[in-house]
């Protein structure tokens, strides 16, 4: 239960050139103006310990604006020592991830608890795995499970390949290239790998609910707060219906069954959040579900994951951002960034580690406990 | 941009049309040659023209001979009534190499795909399922890769001789022998998990 993050080395990310991060476990609070790297240093710690960027899909922003690579390298501690991980990238060429200097197996792996911790990232984008769309919510699930089982990581993504393969021989039929001849045999195929992937997910959403029921009613109130797996076909009746779409799906050229239009409904007291949640709700609500998954991946690992909340306090009230500073506190280690210290009482800062980020030359101080 | 003299960049711009060939390595290769001895340049030239010339594929089977028959289906020591289905005749070199298969082979030519435009009529596999009729196969192992493209062609086949009197089996993935459990990358090992066998 004591794995955490001891230093991060960004070279060539985003803005940073070459800096080195020392970081405590419990709260590390990162300080500092807008626009200066502090939500760069939570994407970074990130990309260090998943191989992965959680922003962008367009990872080749990550590099640094003149150069053509970036590295970072992270210090784990664990509980039987420690353990070097490394992230090399060059956009257009495969990324290299290390631990102790021998290549992973692969990133799915790496990805998947590979650098020895998960992390678990708040950025305010995420504010649309509530409030956007299907995709948006499937996309949180897809990346939940598949940090904690790469068997899933791999069928989800094999499964969108058949569905694409599915999708261009409907269109082949539709326009008179193609016999269908073939589709009952990628039919079975797109089931074969779907079925995984809803096992996966509609496990994952029973396994969450409880998790954010309890820690919406820490946030929220009272209410009773509810997850539902919405299907476009349920297990039963999936290769069922996707034969009956058959037709339908010729026609349009597109496969309309299955896990890849499903979705899940966040509700409170009854009501869908995405619909009629207030701004507010959808807010908490997001960070429910983040809370949510921490809960989940210390279920599934029996270890804690690192938190990393991009400016997660300005938006909520006194009393709100008490109960978060606790949470954090308590946490094996929560990275969190602010550009306002006081959001924190003087008691919590001075159990913290602050990191400051001022301005000019991107330069990285880090003093344990407060000043001012 | 014509750095060096024509013959030169001939040599280069055709390796680069070779697979998993960049400029770069063209270039290395291209110096390589000019360095080189005579004969050697001579014999890799000798080589491709006679590989061009003198291989094609087994009428039956599809591997690549010089005769109108493979060695393989020529060998009467091999075992009629399995065929092998693999993607690409190199493919059967790795198979033979374990010498644990007796049996004939087919060759399809590649992998279903729609998105590439790969047909059933575009691979062997009208010819797999004549020669199942005239040969009696009893048993059609199916040995194409282990991805998308490649079981979505097994389970074609399986579906194009499910009236035939024919077995159809494909090879099992799972483990490596001889690494430890503890070094098997995690989808290898749940698949093998999936696979598990009574002992």
């Amino acid at each position: 239960m004591t794995a955490y993050l001891q230093a991060l080395r960004m070279i060539n990310f985003r803005n940073y050139a070459d800096e080195t991060v020392l970081l405590s476990p419990g709260l590390n609070v990162v300080v500092g103006e807008n626009a200066l790297g502090k939500t760069n240093l939570l994407e970074a710690i990130s990309f260090a310990l998943t191989g992965s960027t959680p922003r962008t899909p367009k990872e080749n922003e990550v590099v640094r604006w003149d150069q053509d690579f970036c590295r970072t390298e992270a210090r784990v501690a664990l509980e039987d020592g420690g353990r070097k991980v490394a992230v090399g990238y060059a956009p257009g060429q495969k990324k290299r991830p290390t631990v102790d200097g021998v290549p992973a197996t692969s990133l799915t792996n790496y990805a998947a608890g590979g650098a020895g911790v998960r992390v678990i990232n708040f950025f305010p984008d995420d504010l649309r795995i509530v409030k956007g769309a299907p995709a948006d919510r499937r996309e949180f699930l897809d990346a939940l499970i598949s940090a904690l089982r790469p068997a899933y990581a791999r069928a989800a993504a094999d499964y969108a390949r058949a569905v694409q393969q599915r999708n261009q021989l409907l269109r082949r039929i539709r326009d008179g290239f193609s016999s269908e001849r073939t589709l009952a045999t990628w039919d079975r195929k797109v089931v074969e790998l779907g079925e995984t992937v809803l096992k996966g997910r509609v496990a994952a959403v029973e396994r969450l609910e409880p998790f954010l029921a309890d820690s919406l009613g820490a946030l929220y109130g009272p209410e009773k707060a509810a997850l539902r797996y919405s299907y476009s076909a349920p297990l039963e009746t999936y290769a069922e219906a996707l034969r009956e779409a058959r037709g339908a799906d010729i026609e349009r050229g597109t496969t309309s069954v299955g896990p890849h239009r499903d979705n899940f409904e966040v509700s409170l007291g009854g009501v869908d959040l995405t619909t009629y949640g207030s701004q507010g709700q959808q807010r908490l609500a997001t960070l429910a579900l983040k809370f949510a998954a921490r809960d989940y991946v210390r279920w599934a690992t029996g270890e804690d994951p690192i938190l990393l909340f991009d400016d997660v306090m300005s938006e909520l009230d006194e009393q709100r951002r008490e109960y978060l500073a606790d949470y954090f506190l308590q946490s094996v280690q929560a990275v969190i960034s602010t550009t306002n210290p006081e959001y924190f009482r003087p008691e919590v800062l001075q159990r913290s580690r602050v990191i400051r980020i001022s301005g000019g030359p991107v330069t990285v101080s880090t003093m344990a406990g407060a000043r001012g | 941009m014509a750095t060096y003299a024509r013959p030169v960049e001939r040599l280069i711009t055709e390796l680069s049309k070779l697979p998993s060939i960049g400029p770069k390595s063209a270039q290395r290769i291209a110096f390589h040659v000019i360095r080189g001895r005579q004969e050697d340049a001579f014999g890799l030239a000798e080589a491709l023209r006679e590989v061009k010339e003198r291989i094609r594929p087994c009428r039956r089977c599809f591997n690549l001979t010089e005769a109108e028959e493979c060695e393989i289906c020529r060998d009467p020591r091999r075992d009629p009534s399995v065929i092998c289905a693999v993607e690409d005749p190199y493919d059967i070199g790795s198979i033979e190499r374990t010498g644990e298969y007796r049996g004939l082979y087919h060759v399809l030519g590649g992998a279903l795909s729609p998105l590439d435009g790969i047909e059933p009529e575009d691979l062997r596999i009208a010819e797999l399922v004549e020669r199942v009729k005239v040969e009696g196969t009893q048993e059609i192992v199916v040995a194409t890769n282990p991805n998308t493209t490649g079981e979505a062609t097994a389970l074609f086949i399986a579906q194009e001789v499910e009236d035939l009197p024919v077995r159809v089996t494909a090879l099992a993935s799972g483990l490596p022998v001889g690494g430890d459990l503890e070094y098997a990358d995690e989808v290898t090992l749940g698949r093998a998990f999936a696979g598990r066998r009574e002992l």
